[in-house]
């Protein structure tokens, strides 16, 4: 499909991520630079280092590395099960992993708070069944829950993408020269949907990473993570400079990210479908 | 065995999903208003649903967002993708780069910066910066999608067609497209969904009056989500769903059909091909898209009322007004109300300071009045257009000194007091003092207010302190006493005091007097107590903004609320107790008329206190604090 | 003598800086089969692809008929491609593939049947008219896509190795298949083929390329027979190429010893290659050779046998009907006629002649 004119197809998207994502992002950044006198400053992006801020990124990190293993954990097998369902499900397997999202994300993690509560759904049955009662609410427990209940299609979706693409034959392969189940999936089958992983992580991790829903509802608000406190910021100390300068100092994560999965994934082959 | 295992797994993963939704499900059918308590089964909230405009309205803004952002980015992201495609590594992966910024960067971030933008830049805040900042956040997903299928396909096959004869734009509709087509659609209902589940980038670039779903939902929050949101959420999800299995089995079916009929034509091996039935689902998808499409535009059109002479653009609370009020004023005086709602005095804050949007009146606290007054952003009400200001309560008007010194530029709107609600069957003894949220008895059994003022106005009470203090010492004393309250406490939170109340699930809450009236409707055992040590009297007022274009329709506006049958009807929508003396005396329910909690008499009480802003020092100085307790 | 119908003239055309074709003339003639023939890299799908229209040149003309069809996009051009990798269109049936371009042409229903069927049954796949590509084999596959092409009576069919992907058998029968079809239609076929094999079997004219440069023209029978170089000689079947001094006219010396052979015009003492096939090697008594050695190999090859001779410091190849056990001390003789003398190529760059017509 070369064409000399599809350079100018580009134009559109390149005249739009202009306007809308890099100039947005250098006022960011400019806020994130000044003080509220318009004056250079580092102070905004140096309170990273602040020991709240400092604890409330370790937090923040820890969960969502945390739920990001734990959403592969699960994913992983699942997109397998799922890879070997047959064909033309596709599309269905993907619908049924977004469906969910479109009740609303507050609703749904609302939700969890009346299935997890000391009185709620789940502890009901357990004491109506006699089995000792659940007391995960308002720990760092149930933000992972919650971290891991709303990310995880994203890591299903890329791993099974992944999956399906493969070559049956490659794994064939493995298998006649010699390789058994286990060492056929670590050298052979994980290797090749590597792509799919990283995407999955990628999109499990960052948004875990700045999330303040979750640990707000779920959290019981006892517990500051790195997103709670650029959305105090924002929002209740009504201070964008350190918001931004935080947020800044967050864009570090995404960046290393992008990093890792051009490393991992240089085709970007890691689509979600 | 193994089968039987990995079934179980997948069912095991399903219901995790699914749970949450099942909840919401069955909560549509809950009578109680609550999500804590499970008051029989009705299906009235889905009838409620339908008569409410707001709602219904909303839902039509969301499903217009959301087509439209989401076509625009499939268009504009599928058109990216042949450009990348044929690009040099170098840029594409550079440009793939910047298309990964708004996917991984906070959306609060996004949010904020496509503010800052559109206030830079003069832009109208409306249902177009919702449009810009959706398409914004979709196109990443559209590429996400599509360009993997660019990846799989035969080059040939684009040459071949311009080889038959093809136009190039013929060559890629007919052989490139349906190549593509399942990337570009998934990439296209990704973007609807995500668009579709968003709250905080579009309440920083919406306009006033322009609700979806989710800022509905977020703006109901403080008040408690209203179970038609449950029905609504419900209807959406079992038509999806419904649709799908329509769109998946029929098909299926079809294929098997098909391929029979095959089989028995050629009597040979005949593949199995799934290509036709699929183009097919296509085809009718698209025609259901594009019916969609003229359906929603005409209905936006049809709710576009146009160009009115006379309007008023009011800035509320979420949930703070009975809808029929507005109904009722647009009919009495011929003024149209473009009405927004916020969550927050400080998400209000930076909406209004920036005069994004041009809003007439607005309803802050007491101390955010003041820091609005403190900028000069305030007008002076003439009061010979609001005469009603007589039905207010005196008492009120002079506690709205300590923001407003000479009850120039506010009219209380709804007061009230913050106290200690508190479950009998679980608190032996009486209370009456903040000390019992110290309780080492009821550790676990507490629950926290989670804003800063709210939470060391407690903790300076107790001290004997004011709650307004700026001492540095007395602040440190109180920060120190919350930081050893921490581990007493269930959770820090803001509206859900009153579910968890309801839901029996705290002994102890801190709570605003408002909402403790409802909760002791729905759960008897609940009690309601002002601490000796004295609290915070807060008081919510209206105020016209200093370049309110529409001042007069704004004291006109202010003028109905203060009619006693109105601030009745909005009392008994609202529940928060309205300052409005001969408002007051027309409630029947001689119980709730001479309630002590809806109505205190503030004389009986030592220590109150309403909040003043402290300036931007001691604000800091707080959430400095407060983030040490928080983190702690 | 048939008219030009294609004429390329001093195409240059390079990618970033390497350069692909270099000041490239080439003309093919009415109802000719040519064949590009050369190594991967050599430029032979770049001149195809510039015929075709998928490609600009830098510099330089196409002429189609006497008019300049250099920019011509290629809905535009009256000719039509067989893709190696097929290209047919997978969400299409047979027959829908096939009508596409006649479709384009807004060809009457009745006209695009009848076409169909015709074009069906010249390829041997009558009654495929509504399976998908992808129930078919390759083979198959590959003969939907000249029927795709031929239906729209394009005065030239360009075929970019389309016989790559199949196997032996397969690649065999549709060598004849495609010579069968030329000749029903009656139109030009451009083959890109590195296949020398198949380039020998089927062209009227060959062109070997390499690294852009035009290394010779001519029949099989002059390619094969009469290389005039080094590298056509290697690449046209297997060749024994020693280094020589062209003494004088019709006298060559190689291997310490001097040749009779049939060239002139070379020069005294001329550095040269000598070229000699290896069926053309005699080998008989070693005291009646011109040099003698010793057979290191035998290979059995069916029609002949394949035997390596040491002989004079160089490893002969030899192809011959007679067997000559390893171990053998035998005598090498060759046909004046048999030793084909070629230039020596002037520098290490200049690896490759450039050789016009």
């Amino acid at each position: 499909m070369k064409n000399k004119h599809s350079k100018w197809l580009a134009m559109p998207f390149t005249v739009w991520s202009i306007l809308f994502i890099i100039i947005p992002l250098f006022m960011i950044w400019y806020y994130g630079f000044v003080d509220s006198e318009g004056t250079f400053t580092l102070d905004n992006i140096l309170a990273i280092g602040e020991p709240e801020h400092l604890k409330a990124l370790g937090i923040s990190i820890v969960l969502s590395l945390i739920a990001t293993v734990i959403c592969l954990v699960l994913a992983y097998p699942l997109a397998m099960i799922l890879s070997r369902l047959g064909v033309n499900q596709n599309s269905f397997i993907v619908l049924i992993f977004i469906l969910p999202m479109w009740m609303n994300f507050l609703l749904r993690t609302l939700a969890w708070q009346t299935l997890l509560e000391k009185t709620g759904v789940i502890n009901s049955i357990l004491s109506f069944l006699h089995l000792p009662t659940l007391n995960i609410i308002n720990t760092p427990y149930a933000i992972v829950l919650g971290m891991v209940y709303n990310f995880l299609p994203f890591m299903v979706l890329p791993i099974y993408n992944a999956i399906i693409k493969l070559d049956k034959d490659v794994i064939n392969a493995a298998r006649d020269l010699g390789a058994n189940g286990a060492q056929t999936f670590t050298k052979v089958i994980f290797p090749l949907t590597l792509p799919g992983v990283i995407s999955g992580i990628t999109m499990v991790f960052i948004p875990a990473l700045t999330t303040f829903v979750i640990s707000n509802l779920l959290g019981g608000g006892k517990i500051l993570l790195i997103g709670n406190v650029i959305e105090q910021e924002f929002t209740q100390a009504s201070n964008w400079h350190l918001g931004s300068g935080l947020s800044t100092v967050m864009m570090l994560f995404i960046i290393i990210s992008m990093i890792l999965s051009s490393i991992f994934d240089k085709d970007a082959e890691g689509g979600m479908f | 065995m193994k089968k039987f295992i990995e079934r179980f797994y997948v069912a095991i993963i399903f219901v995790f999903l699914y749970a949450p939704i099942i909840t919401l499900i069955v909560l549509s059918f809950n009578k109680s208003k609550t999500r804590a308590k499970w008051g029989g089964f009705t299906t009235q909230w889905y009838s409620a649903l339908f008569e409410n405009e707001a709602i219904m309205q909303a839902l039509y803004n969301t499903l217009f967002v959301a087509l439209v952002s989401s076509i625009i980015a499939t268009i504009i992201g599928t058109i990216t993708c042949i450009a990348l495609y044929n690009m040099k590594s170098r840029t594409r992966n550079a440009m793939l780069a910047v298309n990964n910024i708004p996917m991984l960067n906070a959306d609060i971030v996004t949010g904020i910066s496509l503010m800052l933008l559109f206030i830079s830049f003069g832009f109208k805040f409306g249902m177009e910066t919702i449009l810009l900042a959706h398409i914004t956040f979709n196109i990443p997903y559209v590429i996400l999608n599509v360009m993997p299928k660019f990846r799989q396909l035969n080059p040939n096959t684009y040459e071949a067609a311009l080889d038959l004869g093809a136009s190039p734009i013929y060559a890629f509709f007919k052989v490139i497209m349906p190549e593509i087509m399942p990337g570009v659609l998934a990439g296209f209902l990704m973007a609807f969904t995500m668009s579709l589940d968003d709250f905080i980038i579009t309440h920083f670039t919406k306009g006033a009056g322009v609700d979806t779903l989710s800022t509905k939902i977020y703006s109901e929050v403080r008040k408690g989500i209203k179970p038609e949101m449950y029905a609504l959420s419900t209807i959406i999800f079992v038509t999806v769903f419904v649709l799908l299995l329509i769109v998946n089995i029929a098909p299926a079916q079809k294929e098997k059909r098909l391929a029979k009929e095959r089989e028995n034509l050629k009597n040979g091996i005949v593949k199995k091909s799934f290509l036709k039935p699929r183009t097919k689902r296509w085809m009718n998808r698209i025609v259901a898209g594009l019916a969609a499409i003229a359906l929603i535009i005409g209905s936006v059109q049809l709710y576009q009322k146009s160009g009115a002479t006379q309007q008023v653009v009011v800035y509320n609370w979420g949930e703070y007004i009975d809808p029929i009020v507005l109904e009722m004023f647009t009919e009495e005086t011929g003024i149209e109300v473009i009405y927004d709602e916020y969550e927050t005095n400080e998400v209000m804050y930076p909406k209004v300071a920036s005069g994004a949007t041009q809003y007439d009146i607005v309803c802050p606290s007491d101390y955010m009045i003041q820091k609005m007054l403190d900028n000069d952003m305030l007008a002076k009400i003439n009061f010979d257009n609001v005469p009603n200001i007589k039905h207010i309560d005196e008492n009120y008007m002079i506690q709205s000194k300590e923001f407003d010194p000479e009850n120039q530029y506010s009219v209380p709107y709804c007061v009230g007091t913050v106290g200690i609600l508190y479950n009998k069957t679980m608190v032996d003894e009486p209370i009456d003092s903040w000390d019992v949220l110290w309780d080492e008895r009821y550790k676990d059994n507490i629950l926290m207010q989670d804003s800063v003022r709210d939470a060391f106005m407690v903790s300076l009470k107790r001290l004997g302190y004011s709650m307004n203090s700026t001492n540095p010492e007395e602040l440190e004393e109180a920060k120190n006493d919350l930081i050893a309250q921490k581990p007493l406490t269930q959770a820090y939170v803001v509206d859900q005091v009153r579910d968890k109340m309801i839901g029996n699930e705290a002994a102890i809450g801190v709570i605003y007097s408002g909402e403790a009236i409802y909760t002791q409707l729905e759960n008897p055992d609940l009690e309601y107590v002002i601490p000796k040590e004295g609290t915070n009297v807060w008081i919510d007022s209206w105020c016209i903004l200093k370049d309110a274009p529409n001042k007069e329709n704004a004291e006109a506006f202010i003028n109905f609320l203060c009619r006693p049958d109105i601030a009745l009807i909005n009392f008994e929508y609202i529940t928060y107790s309205t300052p409005n003396v001969e408002g007051r005396a027309l409630i029947e329910d001689e119980a709730i008329r001479n309630s002590e909690i809806a109505f205190p008499d503030l004389s009986k009480y030592e220590h109150l206190e309403t909040f003043r802003y402290l300036g931007e020092d001691a604000d800091r100085m707080y959430n400095d604090l407060w983030k040490e307790v928080k983190s702690e | 003598m048939p008219n030009k119908l294609i004429d390329l003239v001093n195409i240059t055309k390079s990618y970033g800086d390497h350069v692909v074709l270099d000041d490239l003339n080439l003309y093919i003639r009415e109802n000719e089969f040519l064949t590009l023939l050369g190594p991967s890299g050599c430029g032979k799908t770049t001149t195809l692809r510039l015929i075709g229209g998928f490609e600009q040149p830098d510099v330089g003309q196409i002429m189609f008929e006497g008019t300049d069809i250099t920019n011509l996009p290629p809905n535009k051009r009256q000719l039509n491609t067989v893709f190696q990798k097929y290209a047919l269109f997978t969400h299409m049936t047979i027959a829908e593939n096939i009508a596409f371009g006649l479709k384009l042409k807004d060809k009457s229903k009745s006209y695009i049947d009848d076409k169909i069927k015709y074009a069906l049954k010249l390829v041997n796949l009558d009654g495929y008219e509504n399976r998908k590509p992808d129930s078919l084999s390759g083979g198959q596959q590959q003969r939907i896509a000249i029927a795709r092409a031929i239906v729209n009576e394009p005065k030239i069919l360009l075929l970019d190795e389309p016989l790559g992907a199949l196997d032996l058998k397969l690649r065999q029968d549709m060598q004849y298949e495609l010579i069968r079809l030329k000749n029903e239609l009656g139109i030009t076929f451009i083959y890109v083929t590195h296949d020398q094999e198949e380039a020998l079997t089927m062209s009227d004219t060959i062109v070997v390329m390499n690294q852009g440069y035009i290394q010779q023209i001519g029949t099989p029978e002059d390619i094969y027979n009469e290389p005039e170089n080094a590298f056509v000689a290697d690449f046209i079947g297997e060749s024994n190429i020693i280094d020589a001094v062209m003494l004088e006219d019709r006298l060559v010396s190689f291997l310490d010893a001097k040749w009779q052979c049939v060239d002139e015009g070379f020069g005294n003492n001329t550095p040269v290659d000598v070229v000699i096939r290896p069926e053309d090697v005699v080998l008989c008594k070693p005291e009646s050779g011109t040099i003698a050695g010793e057979v290191t190999h035998v290979i059995f090859k069916g029609v002949h046998y394949e035997m390596e001779v040491m002989a004079g410091g160089f490893e002969w190849l030899v192809h011959s009907t007679v067997m000559h056990p390893v171990g053998e001390k035998v005598g090498i003789s060759v046909d004046p006629f048999n030793i084909q003398i070629m230039h020596k190529p002037e520098s290490e760059d200049e690896e490759v002649a450039y050789v016009e017509e």
